[in-house]
């Protein structure tokens, strides 16, 4: 097709945005769109037009599991979009860092204890290790100070505005239970009682949510950081 | 069904500036920004993603998949472009039309499109934006049955070939309707 013909540009960039073009000769326009930004930019000036018909269209709201099931997925393709399918796909991956990532937390905890020089208190019992999308430790919860309790903490300092919280959830066969909003200045410590975790394997996750916590009982922004329950603390 | 939104509830809850920044903070990686994006563009987009399935739990998933699809294509997102509310209805849209087109049957219970336009039309009326009338105002210079083929087509994703049968007419003819359509409204719409 001769694409440099104006009359032929502007009918199937109308097209396209109208929804009419057959799905093949739709796939080959998106390809031309990308090399061809004034293709783009007709098309984009259609898209404006008719959008205005959208008007008559009353919005309405989505339930909260279209986002859950949106981050997901996005969370399973990769850190970034420009990545596209990163490394964070491959759940076994993904399973042998947090391995990782365990034994390196639980590391800087011993490590900790035994500089401080007191008389060695019992080791600290792991109850997990929330990693971020990377890989890397963010949040560690702890058994303890005293019994039934369990402290957690960020293991590093977390990217904070006063807009936002980090929200602690349990996520019991899939459905996400709010356990509070965490302190987010490095070296607070938040303590949950042991009893509201979730039984060992299944997850403790934190999301972004506004500064006092999801209003919806469920996470409403991005889940930053994720780790199993490897233990029932005492 | 349909309600006339006011103008400045057209595009969803947030300004075409500040939607324009959130999808490019998401192109970076930033998921609060994708996040804030969702909040206020969802429901709007919802909308159009039903009254083209017109079956809430597949809507759901259509809109789930164009936001999948915004957050890997938002680098190709130019905002000189167009305005960000265009890009983000053409994505989910797309996703849509691609469904109805898999599934043999289409779903019932769509409002006709003259409905529509007369609640375009009643929106010039009540002056709730002279670009709302203007498209309202060149629709209703397309004969009939061209003009009901365009909104069939925008509004639920008709293909040709549904036009045509919707009709009774050859396809060719559907084809020509559409072109000068085309035509008609670029010519009406930009003086």
């Amino acid at each position: 097709m001769r694409y440099e013909d104006s009359e032929l540009r502007e009918r199937l960039a109308a097209e396209y945005v109208l929804g009419t073009l057959p799905s093949r000769a739709r796939r080959r326009f998106e390809r031309l769109m990308t090399e061809d930004p004034a293709l783009a930019r007709v098309v984009a000036i259609w898209a404006d037009r008719l959008a205005t018909i959208d008007a008559a269209t009353a919005a309405e709201d989505p339930p909260s599991r279209v986002w859950r099931s949106v981050e997901a997925r996005i969370v399973s393709r990769g850190a970034s979009p420009a990545s596209g399918q990163g490394w964070f796909v491959s759940l076994a991956f993904w399973r042998g860092l947090t391995v990782v990532a365990s034994a390196v937390a639980a590391g800087l905890i011993i490590y900790v204890v035994s500089f401080t020089g007191r008389p060695s208190p019992p080791p600290a019992e792991v109850v997990a290790v929330l990693t971020d999308q990377s890989g890397d430790p963010s949040w560690i919860a702890i058994a303890g100070p005293r019994g039934g309790e369990v402290s957690v903490s960020a293991v590093r300092p977390q990217a904070q505005d006063s807009r936002h919280s980090f929200e602690l959830w349990a996520i019991v066969g899939g459905t996400p239970r709010p356990l509070g909003v965490l302190g987010q200045r490095s070296g607070n410590v938040s303590i949950i009682r042991a009893a509201r975790l979730p039984p060992p394997g299944d997850l403790l996750a934190v999301s972004l949510e506004p500064p006092d916590g999801s209003p919806t009982g469920l996470p409403t922004g991005p889940v930053l950081s994720r780790g199993k329950v490897l233990i029932r603390p005492p | 069904m349909y309600i006339v939104k006011r103008p400045e509830e057209r595009s969803g809850s947030g300004s075409p500036l500040q939607l324009q920044q959130l999808i490019r903070s998401t192109s970076r990686g930033d998921r609060a920004a994708f996040a804030a994006l969702y909040s206020q563009t969802a429901p709007k987009l919802f909308g159009i993603a039903l009254r083209i399935i017109n079956r809430r739990e597949e809507a759901e998933e259509i809109l789930q998949e164009a936001f999948v699809a915004m957050w890997e294509r938002s680098a190709e997102y130019d905002a000189a472009k167009g305005s960000a509310m265009g890009w983000l209805t053409t994505i989910v849209r797309h996703c849509a039309i691609d469904h109805v087109r898999r599934r043999a049957v289409r779903p019932e219970g769509r409002s006709a499109p003259d409905e529509v336009l007369l609640g375009l039309a009643a929106a010039e009326r009540a002056d709730l934006g002279a670009e709302l009338g203007a498209l309202a105002r060149c629709l209703g210079e397309i004969e009939e049955q061209p003009r009901r083929a365009v909104l069939l087509a925008y509004l639920y994703g008709f293909t040709r070939e549904e036009i045509a049968a919707d009709f009774a007419v050859p396809l060719g003819t559907v084809k020509t309707w559409i072109r000068r359509s085309i035509e008609r409204l670029k010519r009406c719409l930009d003086p």
